[in-house]
């Protein structure tokens, strides 16, 4: 009997270390977390009929004092694009195609200051911060050595930003003091030229050039209305779609022909 | 939220409606004066105003059915399609119109067909009208072609038309820059005539093109097409009232002027620098 009591109290004992052992780990994390905060403020974009892209603000507070780094992306994915090059020596034309495996569609990267000057090169690769980082990421076929990857890859960057579906800023980011916080705050313009899906705001903190902190928040961009309901029409009902599509252009072509027949008339 | 610029749903871009309604009045216009459906001029601009190359050729295949059924419509009425032409062309532009759509995204090929072919336009204007002439003359199933005053094999539009079907699948050119002067020159058809039947049988290829596109490679954007069509049907029918004014000679210079100046636009292309070396690919 004695034995049995001793065995439920042992029993017992370690539930309530392990209780205090969790509860201790969630008021630890629950700091941890406080120390660093981010929101995405319109964090679901709509796109209709008259969306030309919109505005993200990625706002927060952490730490005084310490520097941040924002970085948006999109899921890594692969890309098929065309490369051109000389034919016959002068003649400008696509001369292939280039895959990219592990490329997020878009990359933006903003920082307080040059990231150079704020990560050591092993933390740059471990969290992907910054074009290099991504150039080592990601794989490009077909190149033959380092030299012509690093030339695609800046092709690659060229061609992104061009569509402004990357850039990198640093020096943007404003912060201001407040109750022994520091909050800061970015204004980002959204390109419409970005498509549909889930992307992810991160946000690092960083101290004595490794990243102290991290925080994460999303911006989910997808059609709605009528744009919705065209793209769906054209990938699942294509043959309708197309029938209409035809049927639009002849009653528009006719339609015209007849008003012009009126309005010729008097001529 | 700005009401000038509209979101294109299948090209997934965002473009100043002005744009396309611009492009598709002067491109119109080009089609109602020399009936051409103006897709060699339409899907390159289209491009270069960020909309993906294949949603390009396939929407502009189906503007072009818009514009030319204006330009058929209004030229049909001045008694200038002849109707037994344009349907040989159409058996062959029909086959055509099956294989092309097969082989759409392969570009290059585009951009080489395309400049070779126009220095057969250009051969076939010079050196060769008198041999290829009695060529064609030996030719079986010789037939006449009464609005056109011409005879020949039917043999002829049937090839002609396949090959310019082709073309009108992978790069949503109606393929009349092409056609007329096929007609002109070999088939030896009056200049209005051409015209008009040119627009009929362009008609025909594209609302097959269209719906191919639409169906298998689902590159038809509806937005961008009905903008481009609000301008090209008007610019159709202004065309074919001011093609009336001027005699064949002069709509025979100002194509060759224009087909002259794309020729040099591409040569330009091929041989300075691009800024960007990196485009993107078909499809998807």
């Amino acid at each position: 009997m004695e034995k049995t009591k001793t065995v439920i109290l042992a029993i017992l004992s370690l539930l309530a270390l392990l209780g205090v052992s969790i509860l201790g780990l969630l008021i630890y994390t629950a700091d941890a977390s406080a120390d660093l905060t981010i929101k995405a403020n319109h964090d679901h974009i709509k796109i209709d009929f008259f969306y030309h892209g919109s505005t993200v603000s990625v706002k927060g507070n952490s730490d005084p004092g310490t520097d941040l780094i924002i970085k948006i992306t999109s899921p890594e994915g692969h890309q098929a694009l065309k490369k051109k090059g000389k034919a016959a020596g002068f003649l400008w034309m696509n001369v292939g195609s280039l895959e990219f495996e592990h490329v997020p569609n878009l990359y933006f990267l903003h920082s307080t200051k040059k990231i150079e000057d704020l990560l050591s090169k092993d933390e740059i690769e471990k969290y992907l911060i910054g074009y290099t980082a991504l150039e080592k990421h990601i794989e490009i076929k077909p190149v033959e050595n380092e030299n012509e990857k690093t030339r695609w890859f800046n092709e690659f960057v060229k061609f992104k930003e061009s569509s402004k579906l990357y850039s990198t800023s640093h020096g943007k980011i404003s912060t201001t003091s407040k109750n022994g916080r520091q909050d800061y705050y970015i204004l980002l313009d959204w390109p419409f030229q970005a498509s549909p899906g889930n992307y992810t705001v991160t946000v690092y903190a960083v101290k004595d050039g490794r990243v102290a902190e991290k925080a994460d928040a999303n911006v989910l961009v997808e059609q709605v209305g009528i744009v919705k309901t065209l793209f769906d029409m054209a990938k699942n009902k294509a043959a309708l779609y197309g029938i209409i599509s035809i049927v639009a252009a002849l009653g528009a072509g006719f339609g015209v022909g007849l008003i012009f027949r009126k309005g010729g008339g008097a001529h | 939220m700005n009401f000038m610029y509209l979101y294109l749903p299948v090209a997934l871009t965002s473009i100043n409606i002005l744009i396309p309604v611009g492009l598709g009045l002067a491109v119109g216009l080009l089609s109602g004066l020399f009936g051409v459906g103006g897709g060699f001029l339409m899907t390159p601009l289209l491009i270069m105003f960020g909309i993906p190359s294949t949603v390009a050729a396939a929407t502009d295949s189906n503007q072009i059915v818009a514009a030319s059924t204006s330009g058929t419509y209004a030229h049909w009425r001045l008694g200038n399609v002849d109707f037994k032409m344009g349907l040989y062309l159409l058996i062959g532009g029909f086959v055509g119109g099956l294989a092309g759509v097969r082989i759409v995204g392969t570009y290059m090929l585009i951009e080489s067909l395309n400049s070779i072919k126009k220095n057969k336009t250009h051969e076939v204007k010079t050196e060769k009208e008198s041999s290829v002439g009695k060529f064609l003359k030996s030719l079986p199933l010789q037939t006449h072609f009464e609005k056109s005053g011409v005879t020949h094999s039917a043999l002829l539009p049937v090839i002609f038309g396949g090959f310019v079907g082709v073309l009108a699948a992978i790069m949503g050119v109606g393929g009349g820059f092409l056609m007329v002067p096929v007609m002109v020159y070999i088939l030896r058809m009056p200049m209005h005539v051409v015209v008009g039947t040119s627009l009929f049988q362009i008609l025909f290829n594209c609302i097959e093109v269209t719906f191919l596109q639409a169906y298998t490679n689902h590159n038809v954007d509806f937005i961008l097409a009905v903008l481009l069509l609000l301008g090209s049907t008007v610019g159709a029918q202004v065309g074919a009232v001011f093609g009336r004014k001027l005699k064949g000679e002069q709509l025979k210079v100002i194509l060759a002027v224009i087909v002259l100046a794309v020729t040099v636009k591409i040569v330009f292309d091929l041989t300075l620098t691009p800024s960007l070396l990196i485009s993107q690919a078909g499809g998807h």
